[in-house]
């Protein structure tokens, strides 16, 4: 089987900020020639590496980000002909999938326009921290840079209460750079319809400021409808006012959120059977705790925050896997704090193939990282190849461009 | 300018934020999306604070709106039989049936893969759930905080030795929506290349461990864990490893700069912004390696001379130098200050019945000749009832009332 993108051309120049874009091409069928500057992709640069020995092939983050892709070396800003080579793949792909700063493909004459004349099909999608116009466009940023101007990393925190003087907090991962790919590359597919009914292609301009800015939910409604901001809070969402608490620390130590305990007289009569069988909360029968409204803790009810605070310490018996699973198994979507790599010990992801092997310089057996966002029936998500290593394709990609065909 | 997705039609059963937000993007490029909504059992999201005037009416929610912009609404009581018939005949007539209930319910409903597929053989059919609709586990649920959570992205926010920070907002819904939206739209080509439709199974918790890639290699390779001391280090860099990284007070309440210098030439041209003061000279910081084995020093005295500054001050300075830097904006600041917003026309307005003139941003990413838009308001509950039952189903305003009158439109 192959993707619901086989047979897609796509010629891809980026580095971290978009990178992303490729592989979710690459990993959905998509052919993607990934073309690097001699020295390699700056990805390669990026630690971690395979053992701890920095390798233009060891880099775990180029690793995980290029798979199912080729990599063919050109030169193409500083080398005319490698500049030449890269406009003979352009006019054969479907799509150009690029992270330079805006005026860069200008000035090598590898503009929309300039690709378009020669491939009036081409979708050409420019990913860049800021848009291609407007007072920032030429601003440096990077991940942390942008997940501030952008608006998530004000609403990401501390009370200052529970850490005084904590500044906003980046979530790590990347994610800036990631939704900055998850927009371009909704703008390709949507683009690559268009085209499917036009056969046109067309320009797209992906500014990661304007991907991030649309990725903070109640952050903008506030200010739209309240001209209000939200405040930063401990583990839970920021919001108008100070809210109840979410995350509650185990036995183990370990993070557990937890929601509002029993609004509904089904699951209440659960949890109290389960912390009752246990010897906790044996005042719960009481029927002060019977009336829904008592046991929620925003009405302020007493009966609420004696609750809370027995869940607490039935919370700090246990530990966070045993409240997870627990809680769930009565119909309550709570969850561990997890550190990644702790999934790899949970069945469920098993159950569903969700891992898979990587394998390159230095890792012979493979090694597992997380694989498909989403299973597909009749095309599915597929590791067809590793992250190439440096250059792995260049021979047979200039052959065949030699030849006048597509590699 | 024609739009992307015209003449899609999507059968919009999702509610709360995750589902919707996959629509929000279909709709935004120019599909048509009709919610499906029953009055006994309403998104919980109509109710969303902020509230516009007193009391929640399921139409006044700014919540709502923001999320369900350029879509339909119809009634639909499902839980009648006449209303399970209406439903299966606007699935027939539906390019997509996306949902994001619980596993199973679905199938409670009689309207499985193979059902829908006997009722639109090309169907695409794509299911959000909190952990996907097979494994062990499939009948646990989550919020989006719960995915956060056991994703572990949760654990990758915070400053070590505190409690996770975590992520102010439902990201995992932002983003499990963004891989229905995209999944949807590869299904869509896939079905112009063949006439084949197909299932999506999407699970929130594997979109999210999706996003920590390195970290899960860095641990099933070179056996780190972030559970390790030190870890999460805050707004300081992971990988690659370079100082000065963070976030510094500046002037005023609770305003910040974010700074990132990536290299020793983004350090002078730092130096060069601070009118290079004596300390930064030594040898302390002369190199990457000084400046992380020395980074608590380092940012006190960095945060000492951005704290004399305004936030959008230190960034001009700081950019003007080409140092990476840009202010911790809320979102007033990126409404009424950020001047790139503006001079790309980013924020618009488009009118609704009950709360009047309602602000919007625009659509990311700018396609040049087909571009997504910001069109109508989020529809009233059951806005579009007679007309989808009118011009979809075909229906005259007899057999609409006929069914009106049987409580089936509630």
């Amino acid at each position: 089987m192959s993707g619901p993108l086989a047979g897609l051309r796509v010629l891809e120049w980026c580095d971290e900020l978009g990178q992303l874009a490729g592989k979710l091409l690459a990993d959905m069928g998509a052919d993607v020639i990934k073309v690097e500057p001699p020295q390699g992709s700056s990805a390669r640069t990026i630690g971690p590496f395979v053992k701890d020995i920095p390798g233009p092939n060891r880099s775990l983050n180029f690793w995980y980000h290029n798979t199912n892709k080729r990599s063919m070396v050109l030169d193409v800003e500083k080398n005319r002909d490698d500049c030449a080579v890269f406009q003979a793949l352009a006019a054969r792909a479907d799509i150009l999938v690029e992270d330079r700063l805006p005026g860069t493909m200008n000035a090598l004459d590898l503009s929309y326009s300039s690709l378009s004349a020669s491939n009036a099909r081409l979708i050409h999608c420019a990913i860049t921290p800021f848009g291609q116009d407007g007072p920032w466009a030429n601003y440096a940023s990077s991940d942390l840079v942008s997940l501030a101007l952008g608006g998530p990393m004000m609403m990401n925190g501390y009370n200052t209460e529970d850490v005084p003087g904590a500044p906003p907090i980046r979530g790590h991962g990347d994610q800036g750079y990631n939704t900055a790919c998850h927009y371009a590359v909704q703008g390709i597919l949507a683009a690559l319809l268009f085209r499917d009914r036009s056969g046109e292609g067309q320009y797209i301009d992906a500014s990661m400021h304007e991907a991030l800015s649309s990725t903070t939910e109640v952050g903008l409604p506030y200010w739209f409808y309240k001209r209000q901001d939200v405040i930063r809070q401990t583990g839970r969402h920021a919001a108008a006012t100070r809210t109840d608490e979410w995350l509650h620390q185990a036995g183990d130590g370990r993070g557990i959120i937890i929601y509002g305990v029993g609004r509904d007289n089904a699951s209440w009569k659960k949890i109290k059977a389960w912390l009752q069988g246990e010897g906790f909360g044996m005042n719960f029968d009481e029927t002060r705790f019977d009336d829904p409204k008592a046991r929620q803790q925003a009405r302020g009810a007493p009966e609420a925050a004696e609750i809370m605070a027995e869940m607490g310490r039935f919370i700090a018996a246990h530990d966070a896997e045993t409240i997870y699973r627990g809680g769930q198994e009565r119909r309550q979507p709570w969850g561990a704090v997890r550190s990644p790599e702790e999934n790899l010990d949970d069945p469920h992801w098993a159950d569903r193939g969700f891992f898979v092997g990587a394998t390159g310089e230095g890792v012979d057996q493979p090694a597992l990282m997380p694989g498909a966002p989403y299973l597909f029936s009749a095309t599915p998500w597929e590791l067809r190849r590793p992250a190439p290593r440096l250059g792995e394709h260049t021979e047979e990609a200039r052959a065949a461009v030699n030849e006048g065909r597509w590699p | 300018m024609p739009l992307p997705l015209e003449g899609i039609r999507i059968c919009d059963l999702t509610w709360i934020i995750a589902g919707p937000t996959a629509t929000r993007v279909l709709a935004d490029f120019g599909a048509e999306v009709i919610r499906v909504e029953h009055g006994q059992s309403v998104d919980a999201i109509r109710l969303g604070r902020p509230i516009v005037g007193e009391h929640p009416t399921l139409n006044n929610s700014g919540f709502f709106n923001y999320f369900n912009r350029n879509k339909k609404s119809v009634l639909l009581n499902v839980r009648h039989p006449m209303g399970t018939d209406l439903l299966r005949q606007l699935i027939a007539k539906s390019d997509v049936v996306i949902e994001n209930f619980s596993s199973g319910v679905m199938e409670s409903w009689g309207l499985g893969y193979e059902e829908l597929k006997a009722l639109r053989p090309d169907i695409i059919y794509c299911a959000i759930s909190g952990f996907g609709h097979s494994g062990r586990d499939k009948a646990f649920t989550t919020f989006g905080p719960t995915a956060q959570a056991l994703s572990g992205l949760t654990h990758l926010s915070g400053l070590p030795g505190k409690p996770s920070a975590g992520w102010g907002f439902s990201y995992m819904d932002h983003t499990a929506g963004y891989y229905g939206a995209m999944a949807i739209m590869m299904a869509l080509h896939h079905r112009n290349v063949t006439g084949e439709g197909q299932q999506i199974d999407i699970s929130q918790v594997e979109a999210g461990i999706v996003l920590t890639g390195p970290v899960v290699l860095d641990y099933t390779i070179n056996g780190r864990s972030w559970r390790r001391e030190g870890m999460p280090p805050g707004n300081r860099a992971w990988e690659p490893a370079v100082a000065p990284h963070g976030a510094y007070s500046c002037a005023g309440d609770d305003r910040w700069i974010a700074i990132a210098v990536m290299n020793d030439a983004e350090w002078e041209a730092l130096v060069r912004a601070m009118e290079e003061p004596a300390w930064a000279r030594g040898p302390k910081f002369a190199t990457n390696t000084a400046r992380l084995a020395n980074q608590d020093e380092l940012d006190t005295r960095i945060e000492n001379w951005t704290s004399e500054f305004e936030d959008y001050e230190v960034m001009e300075l700081l950019q003007a130098a080409g140092v990476r830097a840009g202010v911790c904006q809320k979102a007033s600041d990126r409404f009424e200050r950020d001047p790139q917003f503006k001079a790309r026309d980013w924020w618009t307005s488009l009118p609704h019945p009950e709360v009047g003139d309602s602000d919007y941003d625009s659509v990311a990413p700018r396609l040049s000749r087909s571009p997504g838009e910001a069109r109508f308001a989020s529809p009233l509950i059951g806005q579009h009832t007679w007309e989808v039952l009118r011009e979809v189903l075909g229906m005259t305003d007899e057999e609409i009332a006929e069914q009106d009158a049987a409580g089936v439109l509630m």
